[in-house]
């Protein structure tokens, strides 16, 4: 049986936030969605998450700068980061900082629910070799 | 390739290429006389002159040395004649000094053999040999009264009338023909002076007279050539590219220089429209990669609302998917505006070309902002002196440049009360005006400054600004031969400064 966990949802488009949470709940998931990268990261401080999902090219806070944040304060929080079709290098900069995968827009809702499958899985698999 | 220059027909020049050819055909078909010979024929002209001038003076110096020299011989040879004759008058009265007469006649006669050949170069053969005659026959006639003396008594005086008559006549016969010559020689050499002194003076007076001519001469075609040169590279610098004509009949190493400048400038003229080329295609090129950037976006809210309405279409409520039907339809949009952006920027842009009035250019696009501003309640001032030449441009075009960069100030302005300042006046750089647009908003910090006309950067939320004012902007004053500067600083404000250049009609182009 799959663990709820709590998948936190960053995208300056207030559309990909309105769809993707009844999305992701239909997993059984715990999401919150932000559209300003700041309130998410104070958000984020102030509760644990599990993944992070966070687009990659915002205003003010971008999404290596919430990678950053994420995993200098929780390494074993999976960043997933959504980046545009043609910014494949910022892709392989946000793995190459820690972030677990990374999704190219524009994709279905599906495409980014078997993503988030990947993330759980590894996170149980980590939780188990811990103890 | 025919190239428009946007002027009335009848100045509109032939076809490029045609042109130049012609020019060239032209420049080389002309006779070539090099510079270089005719500076050759100026300086052999002056050397000619100097030489034959020099060389008559020569001329003369060696006919009076020879004159006076003879002069000095002649004085010599009548002294010892004279002094002959006195001691014969002696002898034939008192019966003495036969042989000094004698030795002086010896001496007068060797005179004559030592200077033989100056005397003959001013005496010439024919006098030279009656007086060498005379003096023979003197010697002689004093030889054989010689002889006769031996035999004489001491006591008793010559008497020889016939040969005493016989040297008398010779005697007298050459001094008189001695004093005779020097006389001539003496006036020749006087006349020969007078005339040496005038005559370099004359020639003083031809040589300056062919010294300014030749140097007029030689100036004109020089500085002329020169001068019409810099008159060219002068108007390459500004940008006119038609060929150089032949002004002259002849062809020369000026000939040389304008057929290079014209290769040159055809040269530059490729390459020029090369670069324009590449740069367009540059530009289409971050262009469409801003583009599909953007349209990621729209495309993929379409795509993540039409999956949700497939997934869960029979679970939703009207309401929802109403509202979702909405999103795509919004999004479809925005796609449609963004290409309708990208087409604007990229169109081959004609400027429609006018004169315009600054001043009243930017009243008009005024009273087009004028809602937004009674809105905001932001105070103009608005600056301009009647007195500004006008300028060609594109009416709706430059319009369109000056509302979207008061459009900016107002939206810079809106935490505060706005005042928003517009000035024209005649810039810092001769030959342009120069438009100000100060507000005193927010300012535009120092990292984002270089940026603001890139095209598609914008610091607006999503979905409210395209990013592509400003590109556009600068893009449209640069086609107009202008450009925008902009000043800013967080907290104080920003001023934006368009210059446009100050244009006469423009002249025809003249085969010179």
């Amino acid at each position: 049986m799959q663990k709820s966990l709590k998948i936190m949802v960053i995208d300056d488009e207030p559309i990909v936030v309105k769809r993707l949470k009844p999305a992701l709940e239909k997993s059984g998931h715990e999401v919150e969605v932000f559209v300003n990268s700041a309130d998410a990261m104070n958000r984020f401080d102030e509760e644990h998450f599990d993944i992070v999902v966070t687009d990659v090219r915002m205003d003010e806070i971008d999404g290596i700068e919430v990678l950053s944040h994420v995993t200098d304060k929780s390494p074993q929080v999976k960043v997933i980061v959504i980046t545009g079709y043609a910014t494949i290098e910022v892709a392989r900069e946000a793995l190459a900082k820690g972030a677990f995968d990374f999704i190219a827009k524009p994709f279905k809702p599906n495409e980014l629910r078997i993503v988030i499958e990947k993330a759980v899985e590894a996170l149980s698999r980590e939780a188990k070799n811990s103890g | 390739m025919k190239k428009k220059t946007g002027l009335p027909d009848e100045f509109e020049p032939i076809d490029w290429e045609e042109h130049e050819r012609i020019a060239q055909k032209a420049l080389k078909e002309r006779p070539s006389l090099s510079l270089r010979a005719r500076l050759i024929i100026g300086f052999l002209l002056f050397f000619v002159f100097i030489a034959v001038m020099i060389i008559t003076t020569i001329v003369i110096l060696n006919k009076l040395d020879n004159k006076t020299q003879f002069l000095v011989i002649a004085d010599r040879y009548t002294n010892e004649i004279q002094q002959a004759r006195r001691f014969e008058k002696n002898y034939f009265l008192y019966g003495t000094n036969l042989e000094a007469v004698l030795e002086h006649a010896i001496i007068a006669q060797e005179l004559m053999k030592a200077s033989e050949s100056e005397l003959k170069s001013v005496l010439g053969e024919h006098n030279l040999s009656i007086l060498t005659q005379h003096l023979e026959d003197y010697l002689a006639l004093l030889r054989q009264l010689e002889e006769l003396d031996r035999n004489r008594d001491p006591g008793v005086l010559p008497q020889q009338p016939t040969i005493e008559k016989n040297l008398r006549e010779h005697g007298s016969l050459m001094v008189s023909f001695a004093l005779e010559l020097s006389e001539q020689e003496r006036q020749s050499v006087r006349s020969m002076f007078t005339w040496a002194k005038r005559w370099p003076l004359v020639f003083l007076v031809v040589l300056l007279a062919l010294a300014i001519w030749e140097s007029n001469f030689l100036a004109r075609q020089m500085i002329g050539r020169l001068t019409r040169l810099m008159n060219f590279t002068k108007r390459i610098a500004e940008g006119d590219f038609s060929p150089i004509m032949p002004a002259r009949k002849y062809r020369d190493e000026f000939s040389n220089v304008n057929m290079a400048l014209n290769s040159m400038m055809h040269e530059l003229n490729r390459r020029q429209e090369l670069m324009i080329e590449s740069h367009k295609l540059r530009a289409i090129g971050t262009l469409t990669a801003g583009v599909a950037h953007e349209l990621n976006n729209p495309i993929n809210n379409i795509t993540l609302t039409a999956a949700a309405l497939e997934e869960d279409y029979a679970d939703l409520n009207d309401d929802e998917r109403i509202d979702m039907i909405k999103d795509l339809v919004s999004q479809a949009e925005r796609s449609g505006k963004i290409v309708k952006n990208l087409l604007d920027f990229a169109r081959e842009s004609e400027i429609k070309t006018e004169q315009l009035n600054l001043g009243q250019l930017l009243q008009e696009t005024l009273k087009l902002a004028q809602n937004e501003i009674k809105l905001r309640k932001v105070h103009v001032d608005f600056d301009f002196d009647d007195n500004l030449p006008s300028i060609h441009g594109d009416r709706q075009q430059l319009s369109q440049v000056f509302l979207n960069l008061i459009l900016n100030s107002l939206d810079a302005m809106k935490d505060k009360k706005g005042r928003l300042e517009i000035s024209i006046a005649r810039a810092d750089t001769p030959g342009f005006l120069v438009t100000e647009v100060k507000d005193n908003g927010s300012g535009i910090p120092s990292h984002i400054l270089h940026r603001i006309f890139e095209p598609f950067f914008t610091t607006k939320s999503t979905g409210k600004g395209t990013g592509l004012g400003l590109s556009v902007s600068l893009g449209i004053i640069q086609r107009h031969g202008g450009d925008i500067r902009v000043e800013s600083a967080p907290g104080l404000g920003s001023v934006f400064q368009v210059l446009l250049p100050i244009t006469e009609v423009p002249a025809a182009i003249k085969n010179d």
